[in-house]
């Protein structure tokens, strides 16, 4: 995994990409936080490159103590391109949706749980991950579009990742960042995986950003 | 006068950015610190005039560090620069007795109104 640091983005760039990170995320939480009233506690991103076969590994061991886990996936492209994986705790979307409806606009009648949970947690999703990827496309002079969400809910964990699409011998940049909301039982993770496809773009956005700090 | 300025991010190259667009003119002593325990710390010793301030850190985050530093000295210039842009988050750390906030991406403007506003509050002091 060290080998294809070094062989992929430099010390600096990885700092450069963890602070866009955390600037994006910031930017994100808050425009969720307009939707549900409550506070998005963040935590520092994290950047990690590896071998897209370590990927499925690299993501359950972090959701492990979750057990079932419910996703939200979308994929971009741009010059930036990848996957965006949200997951959340089990009980999440129940939870979600009690914070987005007040009780009288809850109709359970017309609206099975199942598929309120899985239309809240594309919405919350689409909030979170759509601000999170404009605007590291905004600070990388980038443009991205996205396809619709899509949401697996209340999966076991361990059967939910799988990289069968993905070219085995590709290379994996993978943003993580993990949160928790200070009220309701919600917490999550985000993963953004770009392929070393975006490499050479990615380098010269990110020398490009900093150029403006020299 | 602002002459001593620590800046308390866990990201080197958010306090290399933030160094950048300060004025170069000014002869700013600058100090660094990469989590609020260590800000704090580094509060103590170096009794800053100003001291920049990320809210999402390891170890101690600026929230606590704020907390702290205002305990010891409560007319600390904390100023938060923060990518956790949530009304909630920017209230909170004013009521801990920050200064004002910055958000990041940092503009040079914002940058430079902000430490005008601290130099004339210094001033003030003085």
């Amino acid at each position: 995994m060290a080998l294809q640091k070094e062989m992929t983005l430099t010390k600096e760039e990885i700092e450069t990409l963890q602070e866009i990170m955390n600037i994006a995320f910031g930017q994100s939480a808050s425009d969720l936080a307009v939707v549900i009233d409550t506070q998005v506690v963040l935590s520092v991103p994290f950047i990690e490159i590896m071998n897209i076969t370590e990927l499925p590994g690299y993501i359950k061991s972090h959701v492990k103590d979750y057990k079932y886990i419910n996703i939200v996936e979308q994929k971009f492209w741009g010059r930036f391109k990848g996957d965006a994986l949200l997951i959340f705790s089990s009980g999440s979307g129940k939870e979600l949706i009690s914070m987005l409806q007040s009780e009288e606009s809850l109709n359970l009648e017309s609206d099975p749980i199942d598929v309120l949970e899985r239309e809240t947690l594309m919405e919350v999703g689409n909030i979170l991950i759509g601000a999170c990827i404009g605007k590291i496309a905004e600070l990388l002079q980038d443009i991205v579009t996205y396809t619709p969400p899509m949401a697996v809910v209340e999966t076991y964990y361990y059967d939910a990742i799988s990289v069968s699409h993905y070219d085995p011998r590709s290379t994996a940049i993978v943003l993580k960042t993990d949160f928790r909301f200070d009220e309701g039982n919600v917490s999550g993770f985000l993963f953004l995986v770009t392929s070393h496809e975006s490499i050479n773009w990615l380098k010269e956005a990110l020398r490009l950003f900093l150029e403006q700090y020299e | 006068m602002v002459k001593k300025i620590l800046i308390v991010d866990d990201s080197p190259i958010a306090r290399k950015m933030l160094k950048s667009i300060l004025p170069k003119d000014q002869g700013y002593e600058f100090y660094e610190a990469e989590n609020g325990k260590d800000g704090l710390e580094k509060y103590k010793d170096l009794k800053p005039d100003v001291t920049f301030m990320d809210l999402t850190m390891p170890v101690m985050t600026g929230f606590e560090a704020i907390e702290e530093i205002i305990k010891y000295d409560k007319n600390a210039l904390i100023i938060v620069v923060t990518a956790d842009v949530q009304m909630k988050a920017l209230k909170a750390a004013l009521d801990l007795g920050a200064y004002m906030v910055l958000k990041k991406p940092l503009k040079r403007e914002d940058l430079h109104a902000a430490l005008m506003k601290a130099q004339d509050s210094l001033q003030r002091v003085e």
